[in-house]
């Protein structure tokens, strides 16, 4: 093994090289690394964030078909003559149509804002076996706990019952949410262009890259935007620095954790996120979250899952703020009931209504240097020919 | 006398005796000058003189010609430039183009020192204070009158034709600037009232010399005005001058000339690699790269005035955003064009210039790094060694071949050596260049190449390494490491590499560098401030005086080609 050392700023950088595996760590100066000058710190930018959606070949899973679009039931509710006049003769598109369609509630209110004044048929949701996830509740039988209402468990292709992953049932079959959907892609697209909505993981208490036992992994908010290469791909080892308010950090929730054989796994607990997609900003407090991620060997990128209980009703707000991307199949008054009907997590303690999602997310990560705003007041660009004197700033 | 008084006495005696031997060291001796020449102005000299004379506003969009790097600098092959039809081309183009941008209605007011009687006709006496003033900074010297003349009446002549009084001085302007007296940097002589039958430089020449030399741009007003006195042609004057400005934040410009012209940084313009292999190195990695270089440089050598060998064991430098991915560094500036001081830790493998990206980079193949490029960079760039270019008829594919025998640069370049075509000037680069392995085709680290260990040890001229901070160390303490500098700074100096008679300077030189801890700008200030660097001995070729310039231009002769 040879260890190689970094000096910047006021804090101390290291990469380690190990069995010609290098991996970046960054020591900061926080209390930890203080106390345990052998620990190293893994970074990671995220740059794919998919909602885990199970499509079999012959959409399997939704035996009566697609759910029905705001569209079509807009579409239906008009007369020949309506469906002229306002569609041109059929010519504009359900995109461009959209706004129209929305606008059907009986004093013309927007039905995504007001998913409750129209009642529409029910959505079709998954009724399948299979999905990705995670066993939230511990259980296989979808049992009611203390913190979960009654639901269907899944089997994951892998075969592990009691996957729970009530997000997937209501939207895995909405055409616009299954894989390849507008939705995500637009919204992917977003982050990587956009700098919004970055997540910043940050493993400190490291011994091993590759095997540690007990570290502590916390997630950030980045305000720098992605460094890509030519093809577009983020570039692995980029700095970025945490977002902070008044000079503290933002989002800064952790898990503990354990990395084994290159496969970081967390513990389950609850974590406020930054979101960025089809421009609506969220910050999601997804509860009993677990992250599990498999690091490449040479530490360059990670992949791995996001499970954890999705707050129903930002879940919702997002459906509804979309505006153009409701016309790839979402209809809001339905997924709204059906929302309500699904939630599996964290039930309201006066009316024992659930209001959490238990949901499955992939992610893709790249190497990153985690900045801290410390690190940046120690540093704010001034130049050692200033500092010395020896040039005018 | 007592013993004590007298044991002082001696000693007093001799310390006296060896300030004055100490002194006789810095009395420059006499050296042959060089005959008379003209210089073709580099690109950035071009760039520097028309922000300088017009403002940044006015963008020189395009470039010409490249020069021939010849003994080593762009600076010599300026000396031999020669500029073809499609070269000349391009000359006008640029002139064209700023011609128009001075004139136009969001400059002329700031740039045109008077307004015309009318803008719709000629207006002599405002055209002649335009051209006379903007023609001593682009020729840098006074008009002389059959110049004066000449534009002036192109001035007329256009705007008459045209109906515009701009556009008349914009024809004049840019035909200005396509004569020689503009694109050559001229060695006017004059006799020299000292020496009878002798030549000098013009005082203009002179602060051209000057100018060049330690601002890489045209003479400004001062030095015209110094010149214009006389001044350049005493030693109290010319050292008010370069003390002046070496003083300028103006003198890193120059420093940042030479380096980039002794560090061959021109060819990061063509410099390119497989995006596949290395997708961290953007095109902004290739400009801070180069720039990295020579901002560590100018720190070290100029900010801090700290001895030139050290370049090769600093571990103080300056990061961009782009830079620290390639080092896998944390940076608080990730993006934009900020930079940081950073500084590798004790124990980094990363020592001195060398080891930068711009060095590892430059010196490596598109896809993979190349211990002979790296070597032969160091020899021919560093150590002013030549290194003969390789047989036509080399059988690469003993190098080249796939055999999983040979996975690292050592063992393939250990078979390439078996031909004994290329074993003799591989031993001169291959030992050097392996020290630098551990720094793949763009400079990032490894320990292993193609799953094999590294080995980064090797030799330069018999002083043996481990790794690149070996290397950096047998740099520092190599004696032909600040010979080549002192060589190179020079040959920048003069446009031409030292002749015989300049031997004696060169060793002076070389001397001094050594007494005062090789400092950069002492040198430069000791290179600007010589006799050497003004002499000059009859032209080699018939060179008229400078009236035979004028007559060129007055009669619309073609540039004609200089050689020494």
């Amino acid at each position: 093994m040879t260890a190689i050392h970094f000096r910047i700023l006021r804090g101390v950088t290291k990469i380690v090289t190990v069995s010609g595996i290098t991996l970046c760590a960054i020591g900061l100066m926080s209390s930890a690394i203080a106390a345990s000058p052998q620990s190293l710190t893994l970074g990671f930018v995220v740059r794919d964030w998919f909602t885990e959606v199970y499509n079999s070949k012959f959409i399997d899973e939704c035996p009566e078909g697609l759910a029905t679009s705001n569209d079509e039931i807009w579409w239906r509710g008009l007369s020949k003559v309506d469906r002229a006049r306002l569609t041109d003769n059929g010519l504009i598109q359900n995109l461009n149509r959209m706004p129209t369609a929305m606008r059907r509630g009986p004093e013309g209110e927007n039905v995504c804002l007001n998913p409750t004044v129209v009642k529409d048929p029910p959505m079709r949701v998954v009724e399948g076996k299979y999905s990705f996830g995670a066993n939230l509740d511990e259980n296989v039988d979808g049992q009611p706990t203390a913190n979960t209402c009654a639901h269907n468990n899944f089997t994951h292709p892998d075969g592990t019952t009691g996957i729970d992953n009530q997000m997937y049932r209501l939207i895995g079959c909405v055409y616009g949410w299954r894989r390849g959907g507008l939705p995500e892609l637009n919204a992917h697209e977003g982050r990587g262009t956009s700098g919004l909505g970055m997540i910043l993981i940050e493993v400190t208490r490291v011994t091993d890259p590759r095997n540690s036992p007990d570290v502590t992994v916390t997630f950030y908010r980045s305000v720098d935007q992605f460094a890509l290469d030519g093809a577009g791909r983020p570039l692995p080892f980029s700095s970025y620095n945490i977002d902070t308010a008044n000079g503290k950090q933002r989002y800064g929730d952790s898990l503990k954790g354990s990395i084994k054989d290159g496969v970081l796994t967390t513990a389950r607990g609850d974590v406020r996120l930054p979101f960025y997609g089809n421009y609506n900003f969220l910050h999601p407090a997804i509860r009993d979250m677990g992250l599990k991620l498999e690091i490449a060997a040479d530490g360059s990128t990670a992949k791995g899952t996001v499970s954890g209980y999705y707050d129903l009703d930002e879940f919702l707000y997002y459906v509804g703020g979309m505006v153009g991307h409701t016309s790839t199949g979402d209809n809001c008054p339905a997924m709204y009931v059906a929302g309500y009907q699904l939630a599996d997590g964290y039930p309201d303690p006066a009316t024992g209504q659930c209001t959490h999602l238990s949901s499955s997310f992939s992610i893709g990560a790249y190497a990153a240097f985690v900045i801290h705003p410390e690190q940046n007041a120690a540093n704010t660009g001034t130049d050692a020919r200033v500092d010395a004197g020896l040039k005018k700033p | 006398m007592n013993a004590k008084t007298k044991r002082i006495a001696v000693l007093s005696a001799l310390a006296a005796l060896s300030a004055l031997l100490s002194s006789c060291g810095d009395v420059e001796p006499k050296s042959t000058g060089s005959p008379p020449a003209m210089r073709r102005l580099t690109n950035d000299q071009y760039r520097n003189i028309i922000a300088d004379v017009f403002g940044p506003q006015i963008v020189v969009a395009g470039q010409a010609d490249p020069l021939l790097r010849t003994d080593g600098l762009l600076a010599v092959g300026a000396r031999s430039a020669r500029i073809t039809p499609s070269g000349f081309e391009k000359f006008y183009g640029l002139a064209r183009s700023i011609s128009q941008l001075v004139v136009n209605e969001d400059n002329r007011d700031h740039l045109i020192p008077c307004q015309p009687a009318s803008a719709k006709g000629a207006d002599d006496a405002c055209a002649q204070q335009f051209i006379a003033k903007v023609g001593r900074l682009l020729y840098r010297r006074p008009l002389l009158p059959g110049e004066l003349d000449t534009a002036m009446k192109s001035a007329g002549l256009a705007a008459q034709t045209t109906g515009n009084f701009y556009r008349g001085l914009s024809v004049a302007l840019s035909g200005m600037m396509t004569t020689p007296q503009f694109l050559f940097v001229v060695d006017e002589t004059e006799p020299d009232p000292d020496q009878r039958g002798h030549i000098r430089l013009t005082a203009y020449a002179k602060a051209s010399r000057l100018s060049f030399l330690l601002w890489n741009t045209t003479p400004h007003e001062a030095l015209l005005t110094a010149a214009e006195k006389g001044l350049l042609h005493t030693t109290e004057g010319l050292s008010a001058q370069v003390d002046a400005m070496m003083a300028s934040p103006r003198f890193e410009a120059g420093v940042r000339a030479f380096l980039d012209d002794f560090l061959r940084f021109d060819q990061f313009e063509t410099l390119e690699k497989d995006s596949v292999i290395y997708p961290a190195f953007t095109v902004k990695v290739v400009e801070d790269a180069r720039e990295q270089v020579l901002r560590t440089a100018v720190d070290h050598l100029v900010d801090r005035q700290r001895d030139y060998r050290d370049l090769f064991t600093t571990r103080q430098t300056f990061i961009s955003g782009a830079l620290a991915r390639i080092y896998r560094v944390p940076t608080t500036k990730p993006s934009g064009n900020a930079w940081v001081p950073y500084e590798f830790a004790p124990d980094d493998p990363r020592v001195g210039l060398l080891t930068q990206v711009g060095f590892a980079a430059l010196a490596s193949h598109p896809g993979r790094s190349s211990p002979t490029l790296r070597g032969r960079a160091i020899r021919e760039a560093l150590l002013c060694q030549k290194v003969p270019d390789p047989p036509g008829n080399v059988d690469f594919s003993l190098f080249e071949a796939a055999d999983s025998n040979n996975k690292t640069a050592r063992e393939r370049l250990t078979a390439h050596r078996t031909a004994p075509a290329c074993a003799g000037c591989h031993k001169l680069t291959d030992p050097i260049g392996l020290g630098l392995e551990n720094l793949d085709g763009v400079g990032q680290l490894r320990a292993t190449e193609n799953g094999a260990m590294i080995d980064a040890s090797g030799d330069l001229d018999g002083i043996t390494f481990n790794d690149a901070a070996g290397l950096g160390k047998a740099m520092r303490e190599n004696p032909a490491t600040t010979s080549c500098l002192v060589d190179r700074l020079t040959a920048y100096a003069l446009g031409r590499s030292a002749t015989a008679g300049q031997i004696v300077f060169l060793d002076y030189l070389k001397a001094t560098f050594v007494k005062n801890g090789y400092r950069l700008p002492d040198l430069m200030r000791r290179i600007a401030t010589s006799e050497a660097l003004y002499a000059v001995s009859a032209p080699e070729v018939d060179v008229k005086p400078v009236q035979s310039a004028a007559a060129a231009v007055a009669t619309g002769a073609a540039l004609q080609e200089v050689s020494p």
